[in-house]
């Protein structure tokens, strides 16, 4: 048994690294009910089960990604231990006692999973605010900006598609919209100290 | 340089397009300058944010199609559990409830346990409204201490103001000429030793001889060396029961001096039912006990026993009969005497004062020493 279980993770994680569809997909069916239980009997919703596993999916999937992954347990132990501590953060954040609720027992089952969820948590805030930011910079900017550095689209084509006269004025708009979202995207986010 | 020109040059040296000169001159500009060398960093940071922006989004939109899926899976096996959104006085239920439950349960166990308490405070105070009492009177020694020392002129020799006055007194009557005397069994109860005084001052010491505790009557008997005799008696003792509404009078000693009482005889039965006794409508006190009650020709009818306390006029008397009866069955070795009682009767026919003149005499204060 374990050792299927085993192998089943070190499928996935494989799937992962060659960036597979069916590896996340695999995942999702597996372990994504088990959260779901966890955060509906803790007074939450499908909808908090989803965000906090998709949460701690996307840490786990960079992690593997960068390389960085130690996991010295089964994947399903792992996202576990990240849910359960990011739900009983966000529990104790809303509630009214919300000191030393969430001393944990469970943490030297996995001892990165502090500090793994902390990352979660920091991913979260600021994939929402640069979400936010892109959002407020609007067209053309928004796209520009995409183009170049997500899609890594040339500056000549960048001139083509959006017509500007000539790469010059296109870089000058380029640097001019990275400014402003740079500027709103602090607004938002605070580099943790 | 512009800041432009700047930013793409650090740009392309996050990418490692930079030609080696250029290279050497920003490595050397941010060894040299902190603050540019913050700069250098910070674009980088931002850069890969925006990048890895663009790389979580896309992650996302595939984790929320896998979620879709999942979605359209299972629900068609289950119904997702349906865990509604508590409204907040749910929440407020499930979050108080063990506490407000506590906090009844207290109340609860307090109210009624303060209320037990109370009544049965009041009905260990209060006791019932309506019982039966014996009338013998506990004598209050400090206001006899008080009468006598008001009434003794200082000449009286000490000795006899410091006589005991006895713990209890009742009335008694006189039995036959001869010694035998009749009271209550209440008022001799537990007696070491018994006196009975008549309004004139005549103390007698006297005995118990027999006593019947369930008709509340006790036959004594003189013991005094100087005594001599009674004296004929007025008044003889009737047989048979009288009839409801004949009037009734007593004489006893609920005080000093001898008190009469006068009434009806309301019922042939006692307290609860009791047949051995008479209900009368006599005035009576603690003290009244063990007297006499007569009808109007001067029958001794009964014995006084006690009354009910909360009701209006109610006394009652042990019926003469009984007393009879009780003398018939006395085995004959217990008397030192036979007895023989009065048979002729001179109070019929008198008025109501020649009566008492004459019965005064043979009516006794009992006291009781203990």
């Amino acid at each position: 048994m374990i050792s299927k279980a085993l192998v089943t993770d070190a499928a996935i994680i494989e799937g992962i690294l060659q960036d597979d569809d069916a590896a996340l997909s695999r995942l999702y069916k597996l372990h994504f009910s088990m959260v779901l239980f966890f955060v509906q009997s803790n007074s939450g919703t499908e909808d908090d089960a989803k965000d906090i596993f998709q949460e701690a999916v996307i840490v786990f999937y960079e992690k593997i990604k960068a390389g960085q992954l130690e996991l010295n347990c089964q994947i399903k132990t792992y996202l576990y231990s990240i849910c359960r501590r990011l739900w009983l953060k966000r529990l104790s954040r809303s509630s009214r006692f919300s000191h030393g609720m969430i001393e944990d027992t469970e943490s030297e089952l996995a001892p990165h999973v502090d500090a793994d969820a902390e990352q979660a948590e920091q991913n979260e805030l600021k994939f929402e605010a640069m979400g936010n930011a892109l959002g407020q910079l609007g067209e053309p900017c928004k796209t520009l900006l995409e183009d170049f550095y997500i899609r890594s689209m040339g500056m000549a084509e960048i001139t083509e598609k959006f017509g500007y006269t000539n790469v010059d004025s296109a870089k000058n708009q380029k640097y001019k919209c990275l400014m402003r979202l740079k500027k709103l995207f602090f607004l938002d986010y605070q580099v943790p100290s | 340089m512009s800041d432009r020109e700047l930013l793409e040059l650090i740009e392309r040296y996050h990418q490692h397009q930079v030609t080696s000169a250029e290279r050497r001159a920003l490595e050397e500009r941010m060894a040299a300058d902190p603050v540019f060398a913050q700069r250098v960093r910070e674009v980088e940071l931002f850069t890969a944010a925006l990048q890895n922006h663009g790389r979580q989004k896309s992650l996302r939109d595939r984790l929320n199609q896998h979620h879709q899926a999942w979605q359209q899976e299972n629900q068609k096996v289950t119904t997702p559990p349906v865990l509604k959104r508590r409204t907040p006085v749910q929440i407020f239920m499930r979050r108080y409830a063990a506490t407000m439950g506590v906090a009844a349960t207290v109340a609860i166990v307090t109210v009624f346990s303060s209320l037990l308490g109370m009544e049965m405070w009041r009905s260990a105070t209060k006791q019932q409204t309506a019982r039966y009492v014996e009338l013998r009177r506990e004598v209050d020694d400090l206001k006899r201490k008080q009468n006598a020392l008001l009434n003794t002129n200082p000449a009286v020799t000490p000795k006899a103001s410091t006589l005991n006055p006895g713990q209890f007194s009742g009335t008694g009557f006189v039995l036959t000429s001869d010694g035998y005397f009749v009271t209550s069994y209440h008022v001799i109860e537990g007696a070491d030793s018994l006196m009975i005084e008549n309004k004139n001052g005549t103390k007698l010491k006297v005995e118990e001889i027999y006593s019947d505790q369930v008709r509340d009557l006790a036959l004594l008997r003189v013991t005094d060396t100087s005594f001599t005799g009674f004296g004929k008696l007025p008044y003889s003792f009737k047989q048979k029961e009288s009839e409801l509404g004949e009037r009734v009078f007593t004489l006893g000693f609920p005080r000093e001096d001898v008190v009469f009482g006068e009434g009806t005889l309301s019922s042939k039965s006692g307290v609860y039912g009791d047949t051995a006794s008479y209900q009368i409508s006599i005035p009576l006190n603690p003290g009244n006990s063990g007297g006499p009650l007569l009808d109007d020709r001067g029958n001794m009818i009964g014995v006084i026993s006690g009354k009910m306390l909360g009701v209006d006029g109610a006394a009652f008397a042990v019926k003469s009969a009984y007393l009879l009866t009780l003398l018939d069955q006395l085995p004959e070795h217990r008397l030192p005497k036979p007895i023989s009682l009065p048979k002729v009767n001179n109070l019929a026919g008198n008025p109501r004062p020649q009566q008492l003149k004459k019965l005064q005499d043979f009516v006794y204060m009992v006291k009781v020493y203990n």
